[in-house]
C-alpha cells in the first residue's frame, strides 16, 4: 500500500516572513555581540603581553583573578628584571591601575602587605588589590595602566 | 525529492539553523555578572555511605611559579586532586572507602578515631613480611590497580585526618591525607552533640594544613632516593594551596588540582539576625606543630582529635584561644564569630584613620598593614601611604600561622599559610 505524502504546504503571510527574517537578524546580532563580548575563557584565555611595558617595569603579568569572594583582586607577575622589579613592588602611592573595561570601575589600592623584600627573576610574585566596590569582575577584561604604560584586554579570572 | 518532503527539509533545515542560533546566543551570553563565588566547606557525600578514592599522581602549582609533582587520594569519578575529597558522614553510620591504588607502589588508608575499622572484611592491623617488618599500618593495595576495601563506623562527631598507613613519612608527604568530617546524627549544624556547638549552616570550614618539601618530590618523581636527613620544607598550604591561591573560590579554573579555598566569610554577630558562629575545622597532616591565628579575634576550641572538650558530667570544657598550636596528627574543631564590642560609629564613636602606632605598620620596610577602620560600611579616606581594604565596607582579618617561615613562599614573604577572614556589614555586601 502507497501511503500519500501530499502535504499542503502552508500559506505563509508576508508580514509574518518578516518577523520571521527580523527575528534571525537579530538572533545573528546577538550571537555576534556575544562573541565579540565573550567573557574571559578561564581554561583558554591568554595574557596579552606589551615588550615595552615589559622593559620599563622588568615584569610581565601572567594572572588578575577575582578572589576573597568577590572583595579581592590579585595580580600576580613574572620578575624579568629584578632591580626593575623591586622599584614596582615597592612603589606605594603609585601601584599600576586597574580598569574594569566593561563599567568605569577601576582599583588602584594595595590591599595586603607586599610581597618579599628581595625578587629573584623568573620567579613569580603578586599583589592583592582591593576590589572596590566590585570593580572587576570574573569573566571580564581590563586594562592595566602603570603611568603612560597600558596592557589592555587581559582577562580576569 | 518529492516536492512535499522538499519543503518540509527546508522547514526542518530552518528550524534548524534558527536553533542553532538561539542555542549560540545562550551558550555565548556573557556571564560575568552572575558567575558564582564559592567558598566554605565542599563535602563529598554519599547516601549508601560509600565512597570510591583512587590513589594517583599529579601536579600541584605554587604561587611562585613552581609546579610541584604529588601523590593524593582522588574521588575515582573525578581524578587526582590535592588534598583527597573531604567526606562527609553522619556519626554512628557505616561508611564503606573503597581504595583503587595506581601508583607505583602498595598504598593504604588509615581512619584514626573510627570504630571498628575493617579491611577487606577482616580486621585492619599492621601488616608485615615474612622477615617480621612492618610494611604497613594496615591492609595496601596493591600498585597495578590493586583496591582494597574499608569500612567502619563513624565516630563521635568531629573532625579527622585519614592519610596513609604505608610509608607514612614518605607518602603522606608527597599528599596522601584528606579530612573527614563526622556530623553528629540529626543535628548537621552542630560540630558535635552538644547544642552550645551549633554554627551557621553554611559557615563550616575546613582548614588542612601542611607543608611540602619540593626535594623529596622531586626525588620520587625522578625514582631517586630521598634523603631524610635534609628535609626541609618549603611550602606551606592551607587545603593544599599556598597564600595567595588560598584567597580564590573553590574550583578556582587556575588551580585544577587543588579545588578547596580557605577564606571564612562572615557576618558580624547579632542575637536576633545572625546569632550562630562559624565552624573552622583545623588539621594537621604535617610533621611540626602549626601555630594557626586569625589577627584580632580569639576562637572558641570546642573539639580536639573528635572529641568534644567537655567534662564527665558534660560541662563546657571549650575555651577561648587567641592562638591554635595544631600539632601533627591532630584536629581541633573551633567556633568563630565577630563582634563589635566597641560599637564604632562614624558619626558618634569614630575610629581614626591615622596610621595606627602598632608595630605591624612597618613589617615590610615602609610598607604598612592595616585593616581599614572597622565601622562595617563607612569607608572614610586614608592616606595613600596606608594599604586598605574594602568592596563594600567589609573588614578583613589576615589569618596566618605565627611560624613566620610557615608564612612564605619557598622563603619569599608573604605566602604559605595564610589567609584572610571576611567581615561583611551586618545587611551584606551591597557591592556595586
Amino acid at each position: 500500500m502507497v501511503l500519500s505524502l501530499r502535504v499542503l504546504r502552508p500559506s505563509v503571510p508576508t508580514a509574518l516572513r518578516a518577523v520571521a527574517v527580523l527575528v534571525v537578524a537579530l538572533l545573528v546580532c546577538l550571537l555576534a555581540r556575544n562573541l565579540l563580548l565573550t567573557p574571559a575563557d578561564a581554561t583558554t584565555a591568554s595574557v596579552p603581553q606589551n615588550a615595552t611595558m615589559e622593559a620599563q617595569l622588568g615584569i610581565r603579568f601572567s594572572r588578575v583573578a577575582v578572589v576573597g569572594d568577590g572583595g579581592l583582586v590579585t595580580v600576580t607577575y613574572v620578575v624579568l628584571d629584578a632591580e626593575k622589579a623591586q622599584q614596582l613592588q615597592a612603589s606605594q602611592a603609585h601601584p599600576p591601575v586597574l580598569s574594569s573595561e566593561s563599567r568605569k570601575g577601576s582599583t588602584s589600592r594595595v590591599s595586603l602587605m607586599k610581597q618579599g623584600h628581595s625578587l629573584r627573576a623568573g620567579q613569580t610574585y603578586y599583589l592583592v588589590y582591593e576590589n572596590t566596590r566590585g570593580a572587576l569582575r570574573h569573566g571580564e577584561r581590563v586594562t592595566i595602566t602603570d603611568g603612560a604604560l597600558r596592557l589592555a584586554h587581559v582577562p580576569v579570572l | 525529492m518529492h516536492p512535499a518532503l522538499r519543503a518540509r527539509a527546508r522547514s526542518l533545515t530552518a528550524a534548524g539553523a534558527i536553533g542553532a542560533l538561539v542555542s549560540g546566543v545562550l551558550l555565548t551570553t556573557p556571564h560575568a555578572a552572575s558567575a558564582a563565588m564559592s567558598e566554605g566547606l565542599a563535602c563529598d557525600t554519599s547516601s549508601s555511605g560509600t565512597f570510591s578514592l583512587t590513589a594517583s599522581d599529579g601536579y600541584v602549582s605554587t604561587p611562585d611559579g613552581n609546579s610541584i609533582y604529588m601523590w593524593s587520594y582522588g574521588a575515582s569519578s573525578r581524578g587526582f586532586q590535592l588534598p583527597g575529597p573531604t567526606l562527609c558522614v553522619e556519626s554512628g553510620r557505616t561508611v564503606t572507602v573503597v581504595l583503587h591504588n595506581s601508583l607505583p607502589e602498595s598504598t593504604s588508608i588509615v581512619f584514626p578515631g573510627q570504630r571498628g575499622v575493617r579491611a577487606n572484611g577482616a580486621p585492619a592491623q599492621p601488616q608485615f613480611d615474612d622477615g617480621g617488618s612492618l610494611t604497613s599500618l594496615v591492609q595496601a593495595a596493591a600498585p597495578g590497580d590493586g583496591s582494597v576495601t574499608y569500612t567502619f563506623t563513624a565516630g563521635s562527631p568531629g573532625t579527622y585526618l585519614y592519610e596513609s598507613g604505608t610509608d607514612v613519612s614518605k607518602q603522606v608527604q608527597m599528599g596522601m591525607y584528606g579530612a573527614l568530617v563526622v556530623r553528629p546524627a540529626g543535628h548537621p549544624d552542630q560540630v558535635n552533640d552538644r547544642a552550645d556547638s551549633r554554627f551557621t549552616a553554611d559557615k563550616d570550614y575546613v582548614f588542612l594544613l601542611s607543608e611540602v618539601d619540593p626535594d623529596v618530590h622531586l626525588a620520587v618523581e625522578r625514582n631517586q632516593p630521598i634523603d631524610d636527613s635534609a628535609y626541609t620544607a618549603r611550602y606551606f598550604m592551607i587545603n593544599g594551596r599556598s597564600m595567595p591561591d588560598t584567597l580564590a573560590p573553590n574550583g578556582a579554573s587556575w588551580l585544577p588540582n587543588q579545588p578547596y579555598g580557605a577564606v571564612v566569610h562572615i557576618k558580624p554577630y547579632d542575637a536576633a539576625t545572625n546569632p550562630y558562629p562559624a565552624a573552622i575545622r583545623y588539621l594537621n597532616a604535617g610533621t611540626v606543630n602549626y601555630p594557626f591565628h586569625p589577627h584580632g579575634s580569639d576562637e572558641r576550641v570546642v573539639d580536639r582529635d573528635g572529641h568534644a572538650l567537655e567534662g564527665p558530667n558534660h560541662e563546657d570544657l571549650s575555651f577561648q584561644k587567641y592562638d591554635l598550636d595544631v600539632g601533627p596528627g591532630q584536629t581541633l574543631d573551633v567556633l568563630m564569630d565577630w563582634r563589635d564590642v566597641e560599637h564604632w560609629n562614624a558619626l558618634t564613636n569614630p575610629v581614626p584613620t591615622k596610621l595606627p602606632a602598632i608595630t605591624d605598620q612597618d613589617l615590610v620596610g615602609t610598607d604598612t598593614w592595616f585593616s581599614e577602620s572597622p565601622y562595617l560600611g563607612t569607608k572614610n579616606a586614608l592616606p595613600t601611604s596606608i594599604t586598605s581594604n574594602n568592596q563594600c565596607g567589609e573588614y578583613y582579618h589576615i589569618a596566618h600561622s605565627h611560624a613566620l617561615e610557615q608564612a612564605t613562599n619557598y622563603g619569599a614573604t608573604f605566602g604559605g599559610m595564610m589567609t584572610v577572614f571576611r567581615i561583611d556589614p551586618p545587611n551584606g555586601c551591597q557591592a556595586q
